[in-house]
């Protein structure tokens, strides 16, 4: 129990959480169609929003995090309106380039202490572990001990999110918003023919991706109780987009999948930490030229359905 | 004051319309953005700079070894990232995504070999400075000027006046319509990605230059600046990259010195991101190249 609950499997394990909830963020923007590269930009005004009101305002964490979510998103209702305007390729460059103004302001705001960034940002874990010792579990529970057990749960909650998220995704795609987001994908000029209101749809998606991505880069900033402008840069960008083209932007699963190979990745492979962006470029240059919808598509899923559904029948029948 | 730092903005900016060029160049024939165009100028300015600094060959000799050396990469950057998705009927994202892995491949190539930190050219055109007037201009201003401002002209013409010019003109129209009339188009779409390239070394060695910094990641923040100019002046205008470029330079120039200094690299994007809300077809782009594609 020891060896798999070591503080080391766990931060990764949340770290997988964290990227996976980023998958979904870019999933949700890019179910239009829309290709947003402005999702890092989005994760640190949530982190930052976050972490200053916990440090200055005094404000909890379980409320400062949803806070974070909030201001990402109201940003993104403010550049998304116009941004929406303009597609493919324009929408992609407007939201890079607003990714690096977001980025540069943080550098230089005396708030957010410049490129040093904000240090000693109160860490979920700490803070469950004492909530757990007054709640009288103070020698543990069940042979793990206080540090074990907060490790563990903050694990959970974040496993409950991602499980959530993929649920609100899984309903979403089956529902009326859903289907106007598929439309809008397919042919936007059907869809605005067909009395969907594009602009509405594109702009839902890209305020609830901003909104997940907020979360996630406040909940990023209380498990590793750092942040720093370098860590939202256009490499985090890059990143987040692989999640989605490793894996497969057509089902939710595909980010996720895209998320857990790719955090896991340097860890598995410790020689490949130094390599790691060079094996990230690679792997974005040949899926598109050999799998460009991904390693999980709509095709994918039918096959393995068939695939073990006929298995069952195969099982009944002998 | 203020025509000193005219003079450094217009140096400044006719870089960026060289590197926005190369942009263009790829946008008008190709109809998309080559994200990986940054990184073959910072591989053109390390050329560059090995050549003048351990070869000890004049920097014109340099800038044409860094203009091979990025013509070159273009080539496989055409081969390798473009052409499998030219063969297939792929989303128009695809191009940008598999530039962008080209792009932080070559970083990161970049910081292997060559180290994070910054080189500086040896100073051999330095210390000259002439005075005309109320403005001061160094001898390496004065280079950066000539190349850049003889390069545009020649392209210009060359495109305008020369067969192969048509040519390019001509896929840059309809790429299957020029195929019909006899014009071999994978040969025209590899002499865009390599002259764009070239074009972006040589501006390499140029900011090199300006800077007297060379490091790896200067593909990405002039790769960046590169896209701000493509859109200010209109994607696959030439005219518009070229005055976009030195608008640029201007613009980043004077906000240094009248105040916000380390605000420089927003001022770009600021730019862009007004522009294209208010005529998102760039300064110079026609009505109907709106942001529709």
């Amino acid at each position: 129990m020891d060896f798999i609950l070591n503080p080391y499997y766990l931060q990764i394990g949340m770290f997988i959480m964290i990227n996976a909830i980023l998958g979904v963020s870019i999933y949700l923007t890019l179910a239009t169609g829309q290709l947003s590269l402005g999702n890092a930009g989005f994760m640190s005004i949530g982190a930052y929003t976050s972490a200053l009101l916990t440090l200055k305002a005094g404000f909890p964490v379980y409320l400062a995090i949803p806070i974070g979510g909030f201001a990402a998103a109201a940003v993104s209702a403010v550049i998304g309106f116009p941004a929406l305007r303009l597609k493919g390729l324009y929408l992609a460059i407007a939201t890079l380039g607003f990714g690096e103004v977001v980025r540069v302001v943080f550098l230089n705001l005396k708030i957010t202490n410049g490129a040093l960034g904000l240090s000693g940002i109160p860490s979920l874990g700490i803070l469950l572990g004492k909530a757990l010792s007054s709640a009288g579990f103070d020698q543990g529970m069940g042979g793990l001990s206080v540090q074990q057990l907060s490790n563990v749960s903050v694990l959970l909650i974040l496993l409950i999110l991602v499980v959530f998220l993929v649920f609100f995704s899984l309903r979403l795609s089956r529902c009326r918003v859903g289907r106007a987001f598929a439309a809008i994908k397919t042919d936007e000029t059907a869809a605005e023919a067909m009395g969907i209101n594009t602009t509405y749809y594109k702009l839902l998606a890209f305020l609830l991706g901003a909104f997940i991505a907020g979360v996630a880069g406040a909940l990023a900033a209380h498990i590793t109780f750092y942040i720093g402008p370098k860590d939202f840069d256009y490499h985090r960008t890059v990143e987040i987009l692989l999640f989605a083209v490793l894996g497969g932007s057509n089902l939710v699963w595909g980010p996720i999948l895209g998320a857990t190979l790719l955090t896991m990745l340097p860890e598995v492979l410790r020689a490949a930490s130094d390599y790691r962006m060079m094996i990230y470029g690679a792997i974005l240059v040949t899926m598109m030229a050999f799998r460009p919808q991904g390693l999980i598509s709509e095709e994918t899923l039918r096959f393995w359905k068939a695939k073990l559904g006929r298995r069952k029948e195969h099982d009944l029948n002998s | 004051m203020f025509w000193q730092q005219l003079v450094n903005g217009l140096t400044l900016g006719s870089t960026y319309s060289l590197v926005a060029l190369g942009y263009t160049l790829i946008m008008g024939v190709l109809d998309i953005v080559n994200m990986a165009h940054g990184e073959i100028f910072m591989f053109g300015a390390f050329t560059g700079l090995i050549l003048a600094s351990h070869f000890h060959v004049n920097i014109f000799v340099a800038m044409l070894g860094a203009a091979l050396v990025g013509s070159l990469l273009g080539i496989i950057l055409e081969r390798v990232a473009l052409r499998p998705l030219r063969r297939r009927a792929v989303s128009h994202l695809a191009p940008l995504i598999s530039t962008i892995g080209v792009s932080i491949f070559l970083e990161s190539v970049a910081l292997k070999v060559f180290g994070p930190e910054s080189q500086a050219f040896p100073q051999t055109l330095a210390g000259k400075i002439y005075t005309i007037g109320p403005m001061q201009i160094s001898l390496v201003q004065v280079v950066i000027l000539a190349v850049a401002f003889g390069l545009m002209l020649i392209l210009r013409f060359w495109l305008a006046r020369t067969k192969i010019g048509k040519a390019l003109r001509a896929t840059a129209e309809s790429t299957e319509t020029a195929g019909i009339l006899g014009v071999n188009t994978n040969l025209i779409i590899v002499l865009t990605v390599s002259l764009a390239s070239g074009l972006g070394a040589i501006a390499g060695v140029l900011v090199g230059l300006t800077f007297n910094a060379v490091e790896p990641t200067m593909g990405m923040s002039m790769g960046l600046k590169g896209l701000a100019v493509l859109i200010l002046g209109g994607m696959g205008n030439i005219t518009g990259a070229m005055f976009g470029g030195l608008i640029l330079g201007v613009a980043e120039v004077f906000s240094v010195a009248y105040g916000a200094s380390s605000y420089r690299d927003a001022v770009a994007f600021g730019m862009i991101i007004l522009i294209l809300f208010v005529r998102p077809q760039g300064l110079f782009g026609a009505k109907d190249q709106t942001g529709g594609r």
